[in-house]
């Protein structure tokens, strides 16, 4: 009786019921792309490890010239289990990131961005850029020599850009340089404005998804006869837990065997170390911008570079709507973009490799 | 003693095992992050200091020193001989003031009292300051805890 009531209490109070009812209703279409559904939560999970394990960093990290990197060193030497806390945020990082793409790839394959699921396709490309901006505001913190080398050409990119480019650049780096303004914008960024905008738009994109349910992949669909369903709560959920925890177990274990190192304090007037190379989710865009020749046609090949490279975002952004063919439309053509595009970052980022 | 009914279903106890599992999965994460957040208090197992700074105090003074993140003070008595404390208030914490007029240490965060040999005479300090040991090494005056040489 005393535990009905306490339900009772609490649901006439927040209306979890209308969750609980929800939870139990929703079902996962069970077919041979089922496994793509995993992406999603998988991108949760290395979400929420990056959300605890930064809270906890930032009880230790100090954001100035002349303790960031030693903050990191003694997070890394000194704290108990510091050096493991701060590996799991790095690698998690990746892994999310990886996530991140492989989540891409297989919505862009299935044609799942169709109507009516265009905005859930523009909150994840949002969500997209603000993980991509998480991993390049977090790769100065540690101030080393890579870590300024690699902020000094990021935020030296925009200006290329016409007109708006050197504003662009001016805002990032506070200023004209990277200096101790950079590090307290980009350390703000990492730890308050990102998050929030993050959380808001996680959000809004689940939401998206529960308000018109899984979306059924396109060969699935055209058969035109109703997929098996699983029951989201508990049987989709168990499954997923087992995902997690294999996934958990991958990330733990590569965090404890390869510990992120920790470079040279960064001095602002010491020449570049040799071979800088961004994360390796940039190399293809590095790799991009280092093959243009310095002139086309008169103009800087720079410049070229990066307004086609903000063409192709946008393009890519705007895909439900330049895709807009009714959901049993194979469209093997945009297929084929998305295979392209995969080889070219493949291709690209090996190649800066080598 | 043979039940003749079992006392948990077979869905219960599964659900006991999966539960009793993921408690202890979690409860297992919970400690490496305690051992994160707090980290343990390093009080320094000495300081070494320079003797002649301190060999030409006047009777009846104070000199501070650091003794890790407290401060740590060394008292010159009357007859010249020294005394070491943290000067750190038994009460809540506070940082203690020497007042040579009155030959007593004085907290002043609640106003507790202590006399020149730093037992506590007023106010609410439970305990006497905690006391170090100091050893004259030639040039060097060395301050250790009590009891560790």
């Amino acid at each position: 009786m005393g535990k009905l009531d306490l339900g009772n209490w609490l649901d006439e109070r927040l209306g979890l019921k209308l969750i609980s009812r929800f939870l139990k209703e929703k079902k996962v279409p069970l077919h041979r792309h089922t496994p793509w559904y995993y992406t999603g939560s998988a991108i949760l999970l290395f979400f929420t490890i990056q959300v605890i394990t930064g809270f906890m960093l930032l009880f230790y990290y100090k954001p100035t010239l002349e303790l960031a990197n030693k903050s990191v060193a003694q997070i890394m030497n000194e704290v108990p289990l510091g050096w493991i806390i701060r590996s799991i945020h790095s690698w998690s990082a990746s892994f999310m990131i990886a996530c991140v793409f492989i989540h891409l790839i297989g919505i862009w394959l299935a044609k799942s961005y169709r109507k009516p699921r265009e905005m859930t396709w523009l909150s994840g490309v949002i969500l997209l850029l603000i993980s991509l901006a998480f991993g390049f505001t977090g790769y100065l913190l540690p101030w080393d020599e890579l870590s300024l080398s690699a902020t000094k050409v990021g935020t030296d990119i925009p200006r290329s850009i016409p007109v708006v480019g050197i504003w662009v650049t001016k805002l990032l780096r506070g200023g004209e340089d990277v200096t101790q303004d950079t590090l307290t914008r980009f350390f703000g960024l990492h730890v308050s404005v990102l998050p929030i905008f993050a959380f808001l738009l996680i959000a809004l994109h689940v939401y998206f998804i529960q308000k018109h349910g899984m979306s059924v992949p396109v060969e699935i669909e055209i058969k035109n006869e109703k997929p098996n369903e699983l029951p989201f709560w508990p049987n989709f959920v168990y499954r997923e837990m087992i995902v997690w925890l294999l996934l958990f177990g991958v990330l733990i274990s590569v965090s404890i065997l390869f510990p992120p190192s920790l470079g040279e304090e960064a001095d602002l007037m010491a020449p570049a170390p040799e071979g800088i190379k961004p994360e390796w989710y940039f190399l293809f865009l590095f790799q991009t911008l280092k093959i243009f020749p310095a002139k086309i046609l008169g103009v800087e090949g720079e410049t070229v570079a990066i307004i086609l490279i903000l063409i192709a975002v946008l393009l890519f952004a705007l895909l439900p709507f330049l895709d807009n063919k009714p959901a049993e439309r194979k469209g093997k053509f945009v297929s084929l973009i998305a295979y392209l595009v995969i080889l070219y970052a493949l291709f690209m980022s090996i190649w800066s490799l080598m | 003693m043979k039940l003749k009914h079992s006392l948990f279903t077979r869905r219960q106890f599964l659900n006991g095992l999966l539960g009793g599992w993921l408690a202890a999965f979690f409860g297992s994460l919970i400690h490496p992050v305690l051992k994160f957040i707090f980290p343990p208090y390093r009080e320094p197992e000495e300081v070494v200091l320079n003797y002649s700074e301190f060999e030409g105090m006047s009777p009846n003074s104070v000199k501070y020193f650091s003794w890790g993140s407290k401060p740590g003070i060394v008292q010159r008595k009357e007859d010249g001989s020294f005394q070491v404390f943290v000067g750190v208030c038994t009460h809540l914490d506070c940082n203690v003031t020497y007042l040579p007029e009155q030959k007593k240490f004085f907290c002043a965060c609640h106003e507790g009292w202590y006399d020149e040999n730093g037992m506590n005479i007023g106010g609410p300090p439970p305990a006497p300051l905690r006391r170090l040991e100091m050893f004259i090494e030639g040039e060097n005056l060395i301050i250790k805890r009590e009891g560790g040489k």
